[in-house]
């Protein structure tokens, strides 16, 4: 193991006890090269004061950039207990998903990022939704998933973001949460990331957004939540 | 001779071994006497024939999946890419020509396969080799993407001049390229009268396109007041897919404008008298879009892997390998796979989950059937363009591993246009020029 994996491990590891120790020690090692550690951020509100489970209404979407100042990522409340699943890839894979997380295992998050062609939200439009229960999609005709209206892949929040339909061949990349003494915190991502594909192909419009991408991908300490309808001027559904 | 540089001395030479070519083979034509244009591959070689979707999608993705254990070559007569997806839209003034217009050059940059820049002037499939009018490449595994080609002796029963009068001063514009910027002038500058749009007879590329243009049409006709109607002669009982979006469309926004036809089959175009006569009547026009019947591309006839009754490539329906020859997959709108329509998202969709998946299994030496995964087919319309707002349908299939053969598993169709829809109509295209150009 070179001192860079060994870091890693560490990492991984220091990130493990903060989460469901059980899931990281026994999974991490049937994990290796699907966890990925990240810096452990805070999920704060406007104010810099931590978000409240509670206070993550089961009728909206919300956004954050993780782990990466320009990766969008969606945050959900399901309303309901999220038990943990594994997911299984087109090439045989597994992994495990750890579910949900805060007091009614109920809070999850994903790479807003969608793995057919790399749709995001934008300042100007968000293509890639969740769908509460009360807001179904067109195309499926039901509620409780993220849906992306570029090419319609549909996937499932509660399964570790699992492809439902559509031509997406991967799952969405979970990002993994935390949940310690009141505050929610993202730790690192579980799953195919694309984030390199996403930083090549969207050069252009993010060096306009960010200046650079090395800014564009600097690594983020905390996560500023917000609807996702405060951040899009159009949120696209369909 | 004592003048004769060394340069001639080479080219002299050249011609020497060009004669010495076109004896030994009495088929040979000029073309053939260029030279191998390149060194033989270390590895499997795959030759791409056509740069449009299916062409595209297939160089990236089998680099993407093999990397440096494959050689892929991708040979394309344009000097630019321009899409025929989007090109309606286009056509309605609501993008500008640069949403079409894509390089060559980056992707086979960047996923590091070879980009030639020629015409194929012949396939020879037993010696595994095809020529260009810059040389010739050798192929272990040929993809065979040629696109479409108009079929106008249908109407014209060999008078190459009465169709080549239609198709100068009529032109379809399901070929991208001088056609589409023909057919946009002619729009634009209509002012009165009759414009007559025909639909294809199925099978054709891209199914909902002739209703999707219509719209497009009305939409400029509409906003530059035009004194006149857009007539749609469909061979077709319904306008389908989409019917009841397009439909409405027709009603609620261009009352008037737009009179659809159907069960018009064309029985004789007479593009100098501007006269159609069909199954449903005669139509004298003063201008008009007119799309004669669609066939597998030049190339594929070249290759004699077209079924003459149909007009198409029969393909293993999961593979889109040639039922005449194994080496060669079909690719795009040239196979004919029972419930794949033609059209870009099909070609992306197919060639990237079917073909090359069959591909790569075949060169790993495992079992291709296995290995292809289910496409499914996205086709958004615009049906207004003030404000921009569209229509969509969506077909997922399944794998019978029994039938080995697609089935259709759902089918979802959004027909209340709206300005959502416009959005995404805009965000498919991208994200797919994304994935074969950048």
């Amino acid at each position: 193991m070179d001192r860079r994996n060994f870091l890693k491990t560490c990492t991984a590891v220091a990130a493990a006890s903060l989460a469901s120790p059980s899931f990281f020690i026994n999974t991490l090692k049937a994990q290796e090269g699907s966890f990925k550690p990240y810096n452990k951020a805070p999920l704060l509100k406007k104010d810099g004061t931590p978000i409240k489970p509670e206070e993550i209404d089961p009728t909206k979407q919300y956004l954050f950039f993780y782990p990466h100042r320009a990766t969008p990522c969606i945050l959900a409340n399901l309303d309901k207990e999220v038990p943990p699943t594994e997911v299984k890839l087109a090439d045989g894979s597994v992994y495990k998903w750890q579910g949900g997380v805060g007091p009614k295992k109920s809070i999850v998050a994903y790479s807003a990022i969608c793995p057919h062609q790399l749709s995001y939200p934008t300042p100007d439009y968000s293509f890639i939704n969740y769908y509460p229960q009360d807001t179904p999609s067109n195309i499926v005709k039901r509620g409780g998933v993220i849906q992306c209206c570029a090419h319609l892949s549909v996937f499932d929040p509660e399964k570790g973001g699992v492809v439902l339909d559509g031509p997406a061949q991967f799952p969405l990349t979970a990002i993994v949460l935390t949940y310690e003494d009141g505050v929610l915190y993202a730790v690192g991502t579980l799953g195919k990331e694309f984030f390199e594909d996403f930083f090549d192909v969207f050069k252009p419009d993010l060096r306009k957004l960010y200046k650079s991408s090395r800014k564009a991908k600097k690594l983020v300490e905390k996560c500023e939540v917000i609807e996702v309808s405060e951040y899009a001027k159009e949120v696209i559904r369909c | 001779m004592a003048d004769l540089s060394r340069r001639d001395v080479f080219k002299i030479a050249g011609v020497g071994a060009a004669l010495g070519a076109l004896h030994m083979s009495s088929t040979a034509c000029a073309t053939k006497t260029a030279g191998r244009m390149l060194p033989p591959a270390k590895g499997n070689r795959v030759v791409i024939i056509g740069g449009g979707w299916a062409g595209m999608t297939a160089a990236k993705h089998l680099k993407k999946e093999l990397g440096d254990k494959v050689d892929v070559v991708l040979i394309e007569k344009r000097k630019i890419f321009m899409s025929c997806p989007i090109s309606n839209v286009w056509l309605g003034g609501l993008v500008d020509m640069e949403f079409l217009m894509h390089d060559f050059h980056t992707p086979a940059a960047k996923y590091g396969y070879t980009f030639i820049n020629a015409t194929v002037t012949d396939i020879d499939r037993d010696r595994r080799r095809v020529y260009t009018t810059d040389g010739y490449v050798d192929y272990d595994y040929l993809i065979l993407a040629p696109g479409i080609r108009y079929n106008y002796d249908a109407w014209f029963k060999g008078d190459k001049k009465m169709a080549q009068i239609c198709a100068t001063h009529f032109p379809s514009a399901f070929i991208p390229g001088s056609e589409h910027i023909a057919l946009k002038r002619k729009v634009d500058n209509f002012e009165e009268g009759t414009f007559i749009l025909t639909v294809p007879p199925p099978p054709h590329r891209c199914p909902p396109a002739p209703y999707e243009r219509a719209a497009m049409i009305a939409h400029v006709f509409k906003k530059n007041e035009v004194n006149g109607k857009l007539i749609i002669l469909d061979p077709k009982g319904q306008i389908k897919p989409k019917g009841e979006g397009f439909g409405r469309a027709y009603q609620e926004l261009y009352l008037g404008l737009v009179e659809y036809v159907p069960n018009a089959k064309i029985k004789e175009v007479d593009p100098v008298n501007k006269v159609i006569k069909t199954t449903a009547g005669d139509f004298k026009f003063d201008d008009a879009n007119i799309n004669p019947p669609h066939q597998a591309g030049d190339l594929a006839w070249k290759a004699g892997l077209v079924n003459p009754k149909t007009g198409w490539c029969d393909v293993n329906p999961l593979t889109l390998q040639s039922k005449l020859d194994p080496r060669v997959f079909v690719a795009g709108d040239a196979s004919s796979v029972k419930g794949f329509p033609k059209s870009g998202d099909m070609a992306h969709n197919h060639t990237q989950k079917m073909v090359v998946k069959a591909l790569v299994a075949l060169l790993k030496g495992k079992d291709p059937l296995e290995a292809v995964q289910a496409p499914t087919n996205t086709c958004y319309s615009m049906v207004n363009g003030d404000p921009k707002e569209a229509i969509v349908i969506n077909v997922l299939y399944d794998i019978d591993r029994k039938k080995k053969a697609p089935v259709k598993k759902k089918v979802n169709v959004v027909n209340d246009r709206s300005t959502q829809l416009a959005r995404s109509t805009f965000e498919w295209a991208k994200a797919l020029y994304r994935d074969m150009f950048s």
